[in-house]
């Protein structure tokens, strides 16, 4: 029983009703709660392990994070990781490796969002680690973005263009060593290979392998602004190739200057440094270096460009590489441009008016052209080259873009944008993409530097095979160079670059005047830009220098000659406004005049005085390089007339060249001169006799006969006035000016020196300094160690020079001498006045018997007792002027004698001491002991 | 007396005594003179050993004279122009001359023109061979030097006009003297000129090794044979030695005098015209405006002779004694026939001969340098190794051999010679 009941505790029966609740039953779940996700954005220790973000999350989380299914956490990782390592860039150094294979494995993420986080971070890491620290990740990050070009989904295909933009910025030399794979990448971007039967498009006989286009509907742009953005990466990857070619092949560094400076290929020599093989043991290893028939050029290379490149199995650098890959692409760009005009086509009938987006196009398609033709360095390679254009595509080319040749811009009426708004607006966007608006002026350039290109070699005139198509070109040229307007540098490179192929290919001498004369206008405008009016420059002066002797058409060229006879007018128009621009000029007239150009130099004969101006002529207001060449130019100056040489003269004395120009000068001077001996059996005579000996005296004065007239009225204050002592009033020059006279003066008695007879410049130049310097009163001090420098050494012995002469002489040495007591402070200075007054009173017989006489005691003040003393004993001093001063012992004796005579001081002084004892030692002999004795 | 194995020869543009004398280097007597007319300067060159040749001084034709008959011209080449530099190959096979600025270039075995060579746009200074006559190097007033390969300029029907190998334009004054080295097409040229600079450059490639400035414009150069130092002659009379040993990296330099071989050679009062090494290295001449002509010890930079000309010196030169110079009595080996002076193609073949030029590739035969190196290697090893000896058994065995063959030559020779004797006395 009481199990029963007991039972019947435990399983109550519960009863239910109908219209009853339905009573809950004891276990039901209560679900009326919610619940919420735990989020931890940021952790709440303080992790001491390295720097953290703000939300605390460190290197080694976020990397972690990066695997995390959820693309909203991997996102969160990269924004994370980007703003952690550009506040702690050691970080990037550190982690290197791991965050860019994660970085790199993110490129191909089914989220959008992701990959461009990704994307971004891999722009800002890019920034921080150099090109050589990437190198060794470079492998997997191609691999990565190999897999993203080629991947399925058609936006993970347009992200990997941004990667690889992003790459191309910062490592182009990585990324261009690796084309052979991104280039079929490209291939299989806006195309599809076919295989067997499967065609796309259903053409006939669809060869094996071969790429069609392949047209997608699903992508978000239509098809052509698809193309237009994949073409845009490829010329810029195409451009990252031709720079980035490895440096031996020395056509990289050429800069836009010499674009157009012939395909010459140079070779870079190596330095082979003697002291490492010195001390080695080992035998060193020979190289052939040419041969018993040496090759044109030493082509020797440290290393083989096979090994260069490592892994690359075909290299972009031969003709049959390149035709290869050309084969393939160039079809392709047909077919799209064929495919965008059809389309324009229809809505206009012009065909010569593009709309922006196929103007863009076709100036991409032309820009991979040109630079599939720069892939091959090499100057023979590239004649295969454009051979193999010209018989392959130059119909198609002439049909598809010459047609229409130059084309302009269609204006894109307003109400097309309400229609389809929406595609306008991406339009807009691609174009931006596409680097802006394409110019027309740009593509019709480049249209035409792709076509002239493709232009034979050597056709004789313009009425060749080319000239349906060249004609145009022709035409556009001149129309736009003459036109007056101002052309961008960059589009004037590619004009002239145009010009000089058309100059040089086709050998008439009517185009190439025609094309010059253009040239040539817009040369002549007024205000041109810097770099424009450089680029034009060098453009006629290579023209000049290069291509001169090959083709006599250009040489030939009145323009030519008329550019090249306008050259020193600009020069002198110049002035030192631009030196740059006056090196330029400067050094293309010298090159001129090196190879004797008549019209060059007669004009240059013309201008040369004002050329060579000592106030603001060239030569003195250029830099030194460019003061060189101006001189060096003087050399072939046909004739150097008197005002000339008068303006060098001043030019050599003036100061604003240094000495060592002005040594120049007169050695040009001297060797033009038929004096010189040098420049035999020429029948002209470039300085006359006359003129030369005139030019080198007025050099030697140092002063123009104005001047030194002018000088003698007078009364400035740095004037040293006459006295009884010093016979001339001196006019003391800066030490500068002193020492730069000095120089001058050395050269000038070097030149005359070496004249042929030494007699015949003596007695010219003794009638010189009679003629003009002895009546002065007033002289400059350089002057008269000018003249005390230059007898003695011309001075022939068998030629006695006149006393006229003598008188001056010793004046001069008197007054020297006077000045060099005065002129304690300045060494050099004092050094040289020594030296010219002692070689002159030695070597100039009766010189120092002249000066000897001349000091008459018995007119000095007391005061000048002391300084004819010093005079004395200095003269004493020197053993070398001892036996001449022997020879006139009486006269010494004399003048001592009245010296102590006339000196009525009570004590004797110390100069009087002086004097004594050095009279003494000099003449130590039995007469001057008697002298002595007698004066005592 | 035996004859001196260099000799000095020397002219003056006054030409009073003699038009160009012989000295003994190292006594410094005269031992010839050859007279009639002056030689104007680097065109006096001696023509295979046997005639001298000396371009008037301000006139159009070229003297000549056999080495042994110095009193006498032997012709006069008269020339389209005045004659500014003349140079005759080594191997005496072509005369070349400086006319203006055209590069005239003889046969000397048929006196023809061959070639008319006007790239130069001034007149030509100076020219020079190579010691094995494949290249020369021309220089000019238009501060340019242009390396010829000869065998290109022969050519006979070639389309094309000659164009030099290398254009040398880095002077910016004109070019006064060249000097090339030894070692035929790998030799080194050095270029002298008024831009106060020497420049070294490299025949086979054509650049420029070393440029050295000084502060004269410098009128002459050369080497010494083992290019060990490289000496100019100053416009200003002194004579510059630059040592090329200097391990300094630049490639240009300018000229310092130090210990360690950058020396100068005072003495000359003008400027120095003409410069000459001798063949041991030794000896130094120079020739100056000065008139005279000077003899230089190397090693201690002094001046050991002075031998006073007439006039300014335009040529001085050491020049391996010639065979004939000495002997009266000998005859030329090949008499020199008239140098026409006119380009003409056409007359060749009405002589009806057959005119053989070295082709462009003759040079091939030759085996390259460095097969020749260790050809030579291998020989000097051979003797220390005694291979060449042998012991003495395989010496008789390979003798014995050797005297077997000159017997069967010599029947073989005696065979043909009897058997072409009956065929041309045989009556027909």
């Amino acid at each position: 029983m009481t199990k029963k009941r007991k039972r019947q505790d435990d399983f109550q029966k519960v009863k239910l009703k109908v219209g009853k609740k339905k009573p809950k039953a004891d276990n039901a779940t209560d679900v009326n709660f919610r619940s919420k996700a735990i989020h931890l954005p940021e952790q709440l220790k303080q992790s001491n392990a390295g720097p953290t973000t703000h939300r605390q999350l460190n290197i080694k989380d976020l990397l972690s994070q990066l695997h995390h299914y959820n693309s909203n956490v991997k996102q969160g990782a990269l924004v994370g990781l980007r703003e952690l390592l550009s506040g702690h860039p050691t970080l990037v150094e550190q982690h290197t490796s791991a965050i860019l294979s994660e970085v790199a494995a993110l490129f191909t993420d089914k989220d959008g969002t992701v990959r461009a986080a990704a994307v971004r971070l891999l722009r800002f890491v890019s920034q921080c680690i150099p090109v050589e620290r990437v190198a060794p990740f470079f492998p997997l990050l191609s691999a990565h973005l190999t897999c993203a070009m080629t991947h399925i989904s058609e936006s993970i295909q347009e992200d990997a263009l941004r990667v690889l933009d992003v790459l191309l910025e910062h490592f182009p030399g990585l990324l261009s060593q690796r084309h052979n794979i991104l280039l079929a990448n490209f291939f299989e971007l806006i195309s599809q290979r076919r295989m067997g039967k499967k065609g796309g498009t259903g053409q006939d006989k669809p060869s094996k392998g071969r790429f069609v286009l392949s047209f997608n509907t699903n992508r978000s742009v239509t098809a052509q602004q698809w193309r237009l953005t994949v073409l845009l990466r490829l010329s810029r990857f195409l451009q990252a190739v031709v720079e980035e070619r490895p440096l031996e092949e020395g056509m990289t560094n050429r800069n836009a200057l010499e674009m157009w400076a012939g395909e010459k290929s140079s070779t870079t020599p190596i330095e082979v440094k003697w002291e490492e093989h010195a001390f080695g043991k080992g035998r060193i290893q020979m190289f052939e270096h040419s041969g018993a028939t040496p090759t044109p050029h030493s082509t020797y290379r440290l290393r083989p460009d096979s090994n260069l490149a490592v892994g690359m199995n075909k290299d972009l650098n031969s003709a049959e590489t390149v035709q290869g890959f050309a084969g393939t692409l160039v079809p392709l760009l047909l077919e799209i441009w064929v495919e965008a005009a059809g389309g324009e086509r229809v809505q206009t009938d012009s065909g010569h008016l593009l709309s922006p987006e196929s103007m863009a196009l076709m100036f991409q398609i032309l820009t991979i052209l040109q630079l599939l033709r720069r892939l091959t360095p090499q100057g023979d390679q590239q004649d295969i080259l454009d051979a193999w254009f010209r018989n392959t595509y130059l119909a198609d080319f002439k049909h598809h873009f010459m047609k229409n040749f130059p084309y302009g811009l269609l204006e894109v009426a307003r109400h097309k944008k309400k229609v389809d708004g929406k595609r306008f607006h991406q339009q807009a966007v691609v174009a931006t993409v596409a680097g802006g608006n394409v110019e027309p002026l740009a593509l019709n350039v480049t249209l035409c530097q792709v076509m002239v290109t493709l232009s034979l070699k050597g056709c004789s005139d313009g009425v060749g095979q080319d000239a349906d198509w060249l004609g145009p070109i022709r035409d556009f040229i001149k129309e736009t160079l003459s036109s007056g307007s101002k052309l961008s540098s960059k589009h004037l490179a590619a004009l002239l670059e145009v010009v000089w192929r058309m100059i040089v290919t086709q050998r008439s001498r009517v185009v190439t005047d025609e094309l010059l004369q253009a040239v040539y206008v817009q040369y002549q405008q007024r205000n041109l830009g810097v770099t424009v009016r450089t680029l034009l420059l060098s453009f006629f002066s290579q023209l000049y220098i290069e291509e001169h002797q090959n083709h006599p058409h250009i040489a030939r060229s009145k323009i030519l000659a008329c550019w090249l006879a306008s050259l020193p007018v600009q020069l002198v128009q110049l002035g030192s406004r631009n030196p740059q621009l006056s090196a330029h000029l400067l050094e293309t007239v010298q090159s001129a005049a090196a190879r004797g150009n008549k019209d060059l130099l007669n004009i240059l004969q013309k201008r040369a005085c004002s050329l060579y101006d000592p106030q603001d002529g060239c030569v003195v207001v250029l830099p030194v390089e460019s003061q060189k060449k101006l001189v060096q130019i003087l050399y072939f100056l046909p004739v150097i007339p008197p005002e000339l040489l008068s303006c060098l003269s001043q030019v050599c004395n003036a100061g604003r060249v240094s000495a060592s120009l002005a040594t120049t000068l007169m050695r040009t001077i001297h060797l033009r001169s038929p004096l010189s001996g040098w420049s035999s059996g020429s029948q002209d005579v470039p300085v006359k006799d006359v003129d030369y000996l005139s030019f080198f005296f007025t050099t030697l004065t140092g002063f123009s006969s104005e001047t030194l007239e002018a000088l003698q009225h007078t009364d400035e204050d740095c004037l040293l006035p006459s006295s009884t002592l010093s016979p001339l009033s001196v006019l003391a020059t800066t030490l500068e000016q002193f020492l730069h006279h000095w120089d001058v003066v050395e050269e000038v008695c070097h030149c005359l020196e070496t004249l042929g007879s030494r007699a015949q410049c003596f007695d010219v130049i003794q009638t010189a300094i009679i003629k003009n310097l002895c009546g002065l009163a007033v002289v400059p001090d350089c002057l008269c160690t000018a003249v005390l420098r230059c007898i003695p050494l011309l001075l022939d012995i068998n030629f006695l020079p006149s006393d006229t002469l003598l008188h001056f002489l010793s004046d001069c040495c008197l007054t020297m001498l006077n000045l060099l007591l005065q002129l304690e402070q300045s060494t050099r200075k004092r050094d040289r006045v020594w030296e010219a007054c002692f070689t002159a009173l030695s070597a100039v017989p009766r010189l120092l018997r002249l000066v000897l006489q001349s000091f008459r005691v018995c007119d000095l003040c007391e005061e000048e007792l002391p300084l004819l003393a010093q005079i004395l004993s200095l003269l004493l001093q020197h053993a070398q002027l001892r036996n001449h001063m022997m020879a006139n012992a009486s006269l010494l004796q004399h003048i001592i004698q009245d010296l102590t005579h006339f000196y009525s001081g009570e004590t004797r002084e110390q100069w009087l001491t002086d004097l004594l004892y050095c009279y003494s030692v000099t003449l130590s002999g039995p007469r001057a002991n008697m002298g002595m004795r007698e004066m005592y | 007396m035996s004859a001196p194995m260099e000799v000095v020869l020397s002219a003056d543009s006054a030409g009073q005594l003699w038009n160009c004398a012989v000295f003994d280097p190292h006594a410094g007597t005269n031992l010839l003179s050859y007279r009639g007319g002056n030689t104007s300067a680097r065109s006096l060159t001696v023509l295979n050993g046997e005639y001298i040749l000396g371009a008037q001084l301000g006139k159009n034709f070229i003297n000549v004279w056999e080495i042994q008959r110095k009193d006498q011209l032997q012709q006069k080449v008269v020339c389209p122009g005045i004659v500014t530099c003349l140079c005759a190959s080594p191997n005496g096979l072509y005369v070349l001359a400086g006319i203006a600025e055209a590069i005239y270039l003889w046969e000397v075995s048929t006196g023809n023109l061959l070639a008319i060579l006007s790239r130069h746009y001034q007149d030509l200074s100076c020219m020079c061979f190579t010691d094995d006559s494949s290249h020369f190097v021309t220089g000019g007033k238009d501060n340019l030097a242009l390396v010829w390969n000869l065998s290109s300029v022969v050519q006979l029907d070639s389309p094309h006009t000659p164009e030099p190998r290398h254009i040398l334009s880095l002077h910016s004054l004109p070019i006064t003297d060249i000097h090339c080295g030894l070692m035929g097409p790998q030799a080194r040229v050095a270029t002298a000129s008024l831009d106060q600079t020497v420049k070294v450059w490299e025949i086979s490639s054509g650049q420029m090794l070393l440029s050295v400035l000084f502060d004269v414009g410098i009128m002459s150069v050369t080497f010494d044979p083992c290019e060990y130092f490289l000496f100019c002659g100053g416009s200003d009379g002194n004579i510059f030695q630059v040592s090329l040993c200097t391990t300094s990296l630049s490639r240009d330099k300018t000229f310092q005098k130090d210990n360690d071989g950058n020396q100068v050679f005072k003495g000359h009062r003008n400027l120095v015209t003409c410069l000459s090494v001798s063949m041991d290295g030794t000896l130094l001449l120079s020739g100056s405006n000065d008139e005279t002509v000077r003899m230089w010890d190397v090693q201690s930079k002094q001046c050991i002779r002075s031998i006073t000309h007439k006039g300014p010196v335009t040529n001085a030169a050491i020049i391996p004694a010639p065979a004939n110079m000495f002997v009266p009595d000998s005859r030329p080996s090949i008499p020199l026939p008239r140098f026409s002076r006119h380009l003409n193609p056409s007359e060749q073949g009405d002589a009806g001969g057959v005119c053989v030029r070295p082709g462009a590739n003759t040079q091939d035969l030759e085996g390259t340098y460095l097969e020749k190196a260790d050809e030579l290697y291998s020989l000097m090893c051979a003797i220390t190794d005694k291979s060449v000896f042998g012991d003495g058994e395989n010496t008789k065995v390979r003798v014995s051999e050797l005297e077997e063959e000159v017997r069967t030559l010599k029947k073989i020779n005696k065979d043909l010679y009897e058997f072409s004797t009956q065929l041309l006395t045989k009556p027909n």
